[in-house]
Parts: C-alpha cells; sequence; structure tokens
C-alpha cells in the first residue's frame, strides 16, 4: 500500500474528526468576511449615502441662519429637527439621549458679525484695489471671530466620521460666507445686488473631482469594501490554522504516535508531508469559498461584489505560498509548543499581533513609521501586500516580487527551524 | 547454536550535558527466538535502552548490530523488521480500531492483501473484532492495550519491543496479551520485554538482564540467576541486587 496515500488518508479522518475545526476553518472566516463588510459598508453609506439625524437650535436674530439650515437640508446630508427654544444644557441631553448624532447651535447674531465680517473684508478688498482711500478703510474695525457654530456630537460617534460630517457643513458655510462677501463687495461698489448672470454663473460648479483608482493597464477594478475585507480576513482565518494544525502536532507528539513513527522509517517524514498537502488543499478550498461567496453571494446581500484579479496564475502562486506560509507557522510552533494548550494559545495570540501589526484591520499606511517597520517581519502584511496588488490595483509579477521573496524566505525560515527541533529529538 | 538477533557494544548514554550516564556500558547480546526481559527499578535504564534499540534515541557512543536471517541491506530495512508496542498508548483515538492498523500497516509499507489479513487476524486473536469500527476514544482500558499490541505486531515482525504490555489491563486482557505473545514467539519471533510485575516475567522470559543505576547488573536465565543469588523468585532477587531505597 502506497505509503503516502495511507498517510494522507490518515490525516483526512483526523481532520472530518475534528468538526469543531473544521468549523472553525470555514464557519469563521465566512462570518468574520461577511461581518467586517457589512460593518464597513455600513459605515461608509452612514456618511455618504444615509441622511444623518441632526439637531439644529437657531438663535440668529438675522437670516444667515436659516440660510445655513436651508443649504445643510439642500445638501441631502442631513435629517435636520430644528428646535430653537433650547437652551445649551439642553442640547447635550439631546444628542446624548436622543437619535440625533449631531446639534448645532446657530448663536445670537450670527448673521451680524458675518456681515461684520464681509464689510471689513470688502474694505479692504477696496482700499487695496485703490477703488477707495485709505482714510475710508475700516482699519480699527477687527475681524469678528467669535462668532463660532458650537457642533454637539454624540461621543459614540467616531473621528473620522465626525471630521467627514464637520467638513460637509464647513463646505456649506464657506458657501454662505462667500456669497456674503460678494453681496457686500458689490454694495460697496454701489450695485443693489450681484447682478443675476453673475449669481447664475456662481450658482454652477464647474469643476467636478473624478475618483481614478491608480492600476495597471486598462483595469476596471473599483476599491470597495469587498475588495479589502474578503481577501484579509479569509487570510487571517487562514493562519488561524495554526490552533487546529499546531493543536494537531502537538497532540500526536504527546499521544505516543510520533515515538511510534521513529520506530518506521520515513514514516515521520510522510506524516509531516501528508499534514502539510492536506492542510495546503483545505486553505486553498477556504480562500476558493471565501472568494466565492464574496463574488456570488454579497451582491445578494446588498454588499458590494468581489471583482476578481485578471492575473489568476498570480492570484493562484500567492494563494499558495500564502497557504505554505501559513501551514510552515502551524508546523513550526506545533513542534516548539509543549502542551496543545500553549501551541493554542500562543499561536491564537501571535496571528492577532501579525493580523494588526500587517495591517489586515487597519491600513499600514496610517500606522507611525515605526510600526510599519514593525509590521514588514508580519507574514500577513506579505500575504495581504500580495492580495492588494492583484485585486486593488491589478498588478503584475515584478510587483509582486516582494511578497514572493519574503514568504519564500519565511516559508524557509519555518521549516529549518522546525527541522532543527526534530533532528534534536531524532523525529527525522 | 543460537544465533545472535541484537549484539550491543559499549552502549553509553547522555541525556542534555548530564555527567553520570542513563546507560553506563552496556554489552549484550539477545538472540534470535529468545524471550529476553529487562527488568530493574524506575531510573535503572530500561526505557532508554529500548529507545535506543529501537531508533527512538541515538546512543551518545558505542554501537548496536541487528542480525537478520535474510540480511536485510540497510538500517532502514532492518528497522522495518522491528515492532514496538510502547507503554502509552500510541494511537489516535480518533480513528478506529481499523483505521489505526490500516494506517500503521500502511506506513510499513505492507501490500493491501497482507495488511487487510493481518488486521482480521489480530482484531479476532485480541479479541477486537466486535469493536473493529468503533472510535479507539470509546475503548476500555483493556481494549486499547491490546489495541496497542496489535499495532506493533501489524507488520509481524522479526523483533518486538514490549514496554510494559499489560500494565494497568484486567486478568483477562492480561490473558490473551501473554498468551499471544508465547504463540508468536513459538513461531520464531523475538521477544524484549520490559514490566513491573515480575512474577509474570519470571514465568514469561526466558533470559533476563537485571538493570540498575544505567548498567546491567546481571544477566542470564531467570532460574539460574534465582539459584545463583540464593533467592526466592525474581522479586526477591531484585531486591537483593538493587537494595530497598526507593528510586524515582
Amino acid at each position: 500500500m502506497n505509503k503516502l496515500f495511507v498517510s494522507l488518508v490518515k490525516e483526512i479522518l483526523l481532520l472530518l474528526s475534528d468538526k469543531v475545526g473544521l468549523l472553525l476553518m470555514f464557519v469563521m472566516p465566512l462570518l468574520l468576511v461577511f461581518i467586517i463588510t457589512v460593518v464597513q459598508d455600513s459605515a461608509f453609506k452612514l456618511v455618504n449615502e444615509n441622511k444623518i439625524e441632526m439637531l439644529i437650535v437657531n438663535k440668529d436674530d438675522g437670516n444667515l441662519g436659516d440660510t445655513l439650515i436651508d443649504n445643510l437640508i439642500k445638501s441631502g446630508s442631513f435629517n435636520i429637527e430644528i428646535s430653537n427654544t433650547l437652551m445649551k444644557s439642553e442640547i447635550k441631553k439631546q444628542t446624548l439621549y436622543r437619535d440625533k448624532l449631531i446639534a448645532i447651535l446657530i448663536p445670537e447674531n450670527f448673521s451680524k458679525k458675518i456681515g461684520q465680517n464681509a464689510a471689513k473684508i470688502s474694505n479692504l478688498m477696496l482700499t487695496e484695489f485703490g477703488v477707495i482711500d485709505s482714510s475710508q478703510s475700516l482699519q480699527s474695525s477687527k475681524l469678528m471671530n467669535n462668532n463660532n457654530l458650537d457642533f454637539y456630537f454624540d461621543p459614540i460617534l467616531q473621528e473620522n466620521f465626525r471630521i467627514s460630517i464637520l467638513s460637509g457643513i464647513n463646505t456649506v458655510l464657506i458657501g454662505i460666507e462667500s456669497r456674503i462677501m460678494l453681496q457686500q463687495l458689490f454694495a460697496d461698489l454701489g450695485y443693489d445686488n450681484i447682478p443675476k448672470h453673475i449669481q447664475k454663473e456662481l450658482g454652477k460648479q464647474n469643476i467636478t473631482i473624478n475618483s481614478v483608482p491608480a492600476s495597471n493597464g486598462t483595469s476596471e477594478l473599483v476599491p470597495n469594501s469587498s475588495q479589502h475585507n474578503v481577501p484579509a480576513w479569509s487570510l487571517f482565518a487562514m493562519f488561524f490554522m495554526v490552533i487546529s494544525l499546531g493543536g494537531n502536532v502537538v497532540k500526536e507528539r504527546l499521544s505516543g504516535s510520533f515515538v511510534r513513527l521513529q520506530t518506521i522509517p520515513s514514516a515521520f517524514l510522510l506524516t509531516i508531508w501528508s499534514k502539510v498537502i492536506v492542510y495546503l488543499f483545505v486553505s486553498l478550498s477556504q480562500l476558493t469559498v471565501m472568494f466565492c461567496i464574496g463574488m456570488f453571494v454579497f451582491p445578494h446581500l446588498g454588499l458590494p461584489d468581489l471583482k476578481m484579479p485578471s492575473n489568476i496564475l498570480a492570484l493562484f502562486v500567492i494563494s499558495i505560498l500564502s497557504a505554505y506560509a501559513a501551514i510552515s507557522y502551524s508546523l513550526l510552533i506545533g513542534v516548539y509548543a509543549k502542551t496543545q494548550e500553549q501551541a493554542g494559545g500562543f499561536g491564537a495570540i501571535s496571528i492577532i499581533i501579525f493580523a494588526a501589526i500587517g495591517g489586515i484591520w487597519v491600513p499600514s499606511f496610517i500606522m507611525p513609521e515605526y510600526m510599519q517597520n514593525i509590521g514588514m517581519i508580519s507574514p500577513l502584511h506579505w500575504c495581504i501586500e500580495g492580495y492588494y496588488t492583484l485585486f486593488l490595483k491589478n498588478g503584475e509579477w515584478k510587483e509582486l516580487s516582494g511578497t514572493l521573496i519574503y514568504l519564500l524566505m519565511f516559508i524557509f525560515g519555518c521549516q529549518f527551524f522546525t527541522f532543527i527541533k526534530l533532528r534534536k529529538q531524532n523525529y527525522i | 547454536m543460537e544465533s545472535p538477533i541484537i549484539t550491543t557494544v559499549s552502549l553509553f548514554k547522555y541525556y542534555g550535558k548530564a555527567e553520570k550516564p542513563s546507560l553506563d556500558n552496556i554489552n549484550l547480546t539477545i538472540f534470535k527466538g529468545e524471550k529476553f526481559g529487562i527488568f530493574g527499578p524506575n531510573g535503572a535504564g530500561k526505557t532508554t535502552l529500548i529507545s535506543l534499540l529501537c531508533n527512538i534515541l541515538k546512543a551518545s557512543s558505542g554501537t548496536i548490530e541487528y542480525s537478520f536471517d535474510d540480511q536485510k541491506k540497510n538500517i532502514k530495512e532492518k528497522l522495518n523488521q522491528v515492532g514496538f508496542v510502547p507503554q502509552d498508548f500510541a494511537f489516535y483515538s480518533e480513528l478506529t480500531a481499523k483505521q489505526n492498523l490500516y494506517y500503521f500497516g500502511g506506513v510499513y509499507g505492507m501490500s493491501s492483501i497482507s495488511l487487510k489479513e493481518q488486521t482480521v487476524n489480530l482484531l479476532e486473536i485480541l479479541g477486537l473484532t466486535s469493536v473493529a469500527d468503533n472510535k479507539v476514544k470509546s475503548f476500555s482500558g483493556g481494549m486499547k492495550r491490546r489495541l496497542n499490541l496489535a499495532i506493533g505486531l501489524i507488520h509481524s515482525p522479526e523483533i518486538v519491543f514490549l514496554d510494559e504490555p499489560t500494565v494497568g489491563v484486567d486478568i483477562h486482557s492480561k490473558l490473551t496479551i501473554i498468551n499471544y505473545l508465547e504463540e508468536l514467539n513459538k513461531k520464531g519471533t523475538t521477544i524484549i520485554y520490559t514490566s513491573h510485575h515480575l512474577k509474570e516475567a519470571e514465568d514469561f522470559c526466558s533470559r533476563v538482564a537485571l538493570m540498575d543505576n544505567g548498567k546491567v547488573i546481571a544477566l542470564d536465565s531467570v532460574s539460574e540467576l534465582i539459584k545463583i543469588n540464593n533467592a526466592a523468585n525474581l522479586e526477591e532477587l531484585m531486591i537483593n541486587l538493587t537494595g530497598k531505597e526507593l528510586r524515582d
């Protein structure tokens, strides 16, 4: 009977008998990918597609407060509730205990102060242009800087969302201030109002911004939460095989099976190779299931679909190397750990750390430089770099060379130290 | 004339940086067809010696020579003729008895037909046929011990090393195991055996080596050793030669 065949059968039977391990290997990545993608997609929609609940308390006695409210409504980003009778302390309560995530208090004299600032700037400009002489200028007056809006927010609102909302409000405010400034300028020049044809032109947005993802060739890959999350969390789950495979190695070592195998020529290496082959198959199956779900199931759940890169061969090579790196690391943990608990505990924590520093949870580029450098030691960093190069940039072999070299080095390193330990224990 | 099957010359084994050897100059000759017992108190070096003879450990110095009838060419072929039944259960609890036997027989390189025949045969002899397709984790201690033995014998080895093969089992399992070992020995299998059951060893072994502190302190047939040392039995002989001090 073929020795490799019986070893493979044994590994498959052991794997199938570990129902919980199998469930973890296939259901956990599914849940991870699904949950993270839904969460990130919802967060994106919260800021960009959904209307945010906003409370406005307008204490302004002029009309610019109303103009600001009108423009915020027109922006389409907010569901606005106006309650002008509320006091400052009550606004805080409203944002804390009701469903209003944000609130704005427009102060008294808001219009007056913007008007005064506009008058001052207009006067300065006209003086500069020589339209009026310096004796008429309002040099003694200062720009009013105490006409601040108060922005209240629910503390659960994360900083990036808050900044995004503030940026939207700021854009509306700048529009109002610019308009008032122009009105003042025209008034100072003797016009009753801004001429209609100029108003018409000002109302147009002449420059639009096209978002163009940088990618190779004529790729039409558009980065979305699925393109980021499906490869990232599939890799994370794949490396979690350390619990199953690492634990499996420790268990066999401690159970005495390995001792018996030591007495059988070549049997030990066969066992190791059969583990590698079976787990390689499992890892690639995990990735295939994940990618298929991203491609075919996500669109039915209202999530963006996963678009496969054009270089399928490169995807296959990166997937094999990533899986082999995960297997090599699991074997390393398995031969050095003294107990199954040690393999599971250390293995799981090390994978979480590798994922955190490797850019699986948050992109590496937003980390401080020293963390980015530390992250380079993480195999997950290089695996995800490889996938991003393919899934987001439609990259070619040349751009994958760094990833390939690192992963090969990592695999070699893990196997070298595994070999040393097994040799020391006379297993091989 | 008896022909040697295993010969050790000046065998030493040191663990790590220990100054005292765990095996100290072991010179043994074990003959084909013997039922050879290795006995001694805890820490005497019995398991270390068996581990060296089975290639589980490497000797610090000295040689081990195997002499089989058909003059196997290399150490791999020679070791394929060795069966090992460790004291700890060495099988996969998540697999069935049959799956375990198929696996270990397969890695010994047995042909499919002889593996199936030998599996049926061993399961029958050792009383495991009715549970052949049950997962081993559901087995009783005695059933596990018998399966442990069956796996070591699946490839019909010329030499079998048994480290405490009857520890922790009831009298019925013990009898089944001992009877089968007797039967194997009659067919020419050399049996090398360690046990703490000295009465069982006295009845079973044709020749014994008594070990203490890594050395062989007595080597002969049981009856001869008892006679020379003026002891009533193997137990008294061991106390006489190794003292009454506790060994850990």
